[in-house]
């Protein structure tokens, strides 16, 4: 049985149509990485995913139940989407920020309770960020505001987590503790749906990938099919002439897999 | 496993401790706020030394007929009008800041109170204030007008969901500007009594004049609504401060939220106009001083809001109505010279830190 399953979805802003027919199943175990050209769909995609888009026609289902006739509290203890960047207009600490990821389980008047409290500690305690909790989330550094931002996904005790480009603004450090990050989310039996940038870092994270590109379907495969030269060609339009660096690129990318 | 209990016990520890300080602050601003308000019935052209007060609040001893009129018609009315005044504007600050998710909104500043005077002044000039069912209207129509200036602010302000600093002062401005010129215009119109223009008067001045005890009344209940309405609305704005889509994904549903923050903030923002009219700052100066102590989570904002607000207008209006006795200072004369430059300071400040 699929976590999350989209199912025949077409969807467009505007006029255009982003999405035609588009299908695609995440299961418990799964970690998927979404690639594709800028403005392709990728962030459209999760939001899909996380029921605060509805597509056009077509059904999003959430273990089996339709998305869209759910209420966005309990999507919210399933899914957790973590977006790419956050603005925040006051001085909340790391923790007041996380604490906001128990929001779908408060009720009208109610305050945080010991079992929010734990699922909050235990949130931050996996994203190595409970020593930052005092802090302000505005003066924290890049890298210590994504892992914050995920620590409040995780505090929804989510399955599913989905990941708006993760690894974007971190420096090679920051993105090689994610790629640990990402390894002890898989250990919790979290599946993960991320839009990623940077296709270095897929292999050996990432158990599949979905590619998206315009007016075509969208292509799944395990990284190794799928981070070909002549697949990313033609799906990030790289022009001909720029072919030998593609291929330099993946070659580089198959010899540090193995 | 010992480390994982050991530390969520430590942070149920550390919010025991942070709930003892809110508890403290609670307590101390209570405490405060009623010793202003013995202390300013006291204050004034006739002194009634406090010793008198309490034995006679106790029944220990009796006032003369005179000092008897003083309190009750002239003072107590009055310090009552300054804590309710000071709370509602204080309190309609705080929801207002959350919703622009600005710390500089202030329903001063961005128009709101200029749109509830202006239907106030139609209240006044259309009907006769001093009766229940004219200072009801009044402060109905006052609401009407809140509510009115804020979403034409809010509106005209707001880009992509965020009010950006610039934009929310300049339409706070501008609206508030046109609907106070507006209530001039209906001063003009005004044939007859002059009772409506000695009103408006002192409402664009900011002063709280003699309120009658049934004007209290309306004033009170409308607090009253306004304060229990905002209970369930402050964890929301702590939500909504991440912005509005992530608040959509948790699951707060950010329309109706903004909606009701608008309908309670104008509730407040009403009840204080109809006492007090334009006084500035209050909802600015209050909200950020206990964010610098108490952090920004709105819910342990929100009562100490409520308490300093009134505490702060009460002394601010006594220290009006004494320091050039016999004549009387405006105290929105009196909050502007305050409150204006610690705006500008923390304009300033966010120039730094909101803009760059």
């Amino acid at each position: 049985m699929p976590l999350l399953e989209f199912g025949h979805i077409n969807f467009g802003y505007g006029s255009g149509e982003l999405f035609h027919d588009l299908n695609g199943w995440i299961f418990a175990n799964d970690c998927i990485a979404l690639v594709g050209r800028n403005g392709v769909g990728k962030t459209t995609l999760l939001r899909l995913a996380a029921g605060t888009l509805a597509p056009q026609s077509g059904e999003v289902r959430l273990k089996q139940s339709v998305l869209r006739s759910m209420k966005q509290r309990e999507i919210a203890k399933l899914v957790a989407f973590v977006p790419q960047n956050v603005d925040l207009p006051f001085s909340f600490t790391a923790e007041q920020f996380v604490e906001q990821g128990r929001t779908p389980f408060l009720k009208m008047f109610g305050g945080l309770g010991v079992a929010d409290r734990k699922a909050i500690e235990r949130a931050m305690g996996l994203t190595d960020t409970w020593s930052l909790r005092f802090r302000v989330f505005n003066e924290l550094s890049g890298g210590e505001r994504q892992r914050v931002k995920i620590a409040l996904g995780l505090a929804q005790q989510p399955q599913l987590l989905l990941l708006d480009e993760p690894m974007q603004h971190l420096d090679i450090g920051r993105q090689f503790e994610m790629i640990d990050l990402i390894g002890t989310l898989r250990r919790e039996g979290i599946a993960i749906l991320a839009s990623m940038h940077d296709l270095a870092l897929i292999e050996g994270v990432f158990t599949s990938v979905w590619l998206l590109s315009p007016d075509e379907p969208m292509r799944q495969g395990s990284p190794r099919e799928m981070l070909h030269p002549a697949v990313l060609e033609d799906a990030f339009n790289c022009p001909p002439r720029h072919r030998p660096r593609l291929v330099e690129r993946t070659r580089n990318r198959m010899e540090l897999a193995i | 496993m010992a480390r994982e209990v050991a530390v969520v016990q430590a942070s149920i520890a550390r919010e025991g401790g942070q709930e003892l300080r809110l508890r403290w602050l609670l307590g101390g601003l209570s405490a405060s706020l009623v010793l202003a308000m013995l202390v300013a019935a006291g204050m004034g052209a006739v002194q009634v030394p406090l010793r008198r007060l309490v034995e006679s609040a106790l029944g220990m001893s009796t006032l003369s007929d005179d000092q008897r009129t003083i309190l009750f018609v002239i003072r107590i009315p009055r310090i009552v009008a300054a804590a309710l005044v000071g709370s509602g504007l204080s309190v309609s600050g705080l929801l207002f800041q959350g919703l622009f998710r600005n710390p500089l909104a202030d329903p001063y500043v961005i128009g709101s109170s200029g749109g509830a005077l202006l239907g106030a002044s139609i209240g006044v000039f259309l009907l006769p204030a001093v009766s229940i069912a004219g200072f009801g209207t009044t402060a109905l129509l006052a609401f009407a007008g809140a509510i009115g200036s804020i979403v034409l602010v809010y509106w005209l302000a707001s880009v992509n969901g965020r009010t950006p600093v610039v934009s929310l002062l300049l339409a706070g401005f501008a609206v508030s500007t046109m609907l106070s010129y507006s209530s001039y215009f209906l001063e003009t119109l005004d044939q007859g009594f002059g009772q409506g223009m000695h009103v408006l008067s002192s409402w664009l001045h900011g002063t709280i004049g003699q309120p009658t005890w049934p004007q209290l009344a309306i004033v009170s209940v409308m607090l009253g609504i306004g304060l229990a309405g905002s209970v369930p609305l402050a964890r929301r704005l702590n939500t909504l401060a991440l912005g509005e889509e992530y608040a959509t994904h948790l699951g707060i549903s950010v329309q109706q939220t903004r909606i009701a923050v608008i309908l309670i903030g104008s509730i407040l923002t009403a009840a204080a106009v109809a006492l007090g009219g334009l006084i500035s700052f209050t909802g600015l100066i209050i909200p950020h001083i206990l964010r610098m102590i108490l952090g920004p989570d709105h819910v342990r904002l929100l009562p100490a809001t409520a308490l300093a607000g009134a505490l702060f207008l009460l002394l601010a209006d006594t220290a009006a109505r004494t320091i050039i006795a016999p004549a009387e200072l405006p105290v929105g004369v009196l909050t502007a010279f305050i409150g204006g430059p610690f705006f500008l300071f923390l304009l300033r400040k966010a120039r730094r830190e909101v803009l760059s």
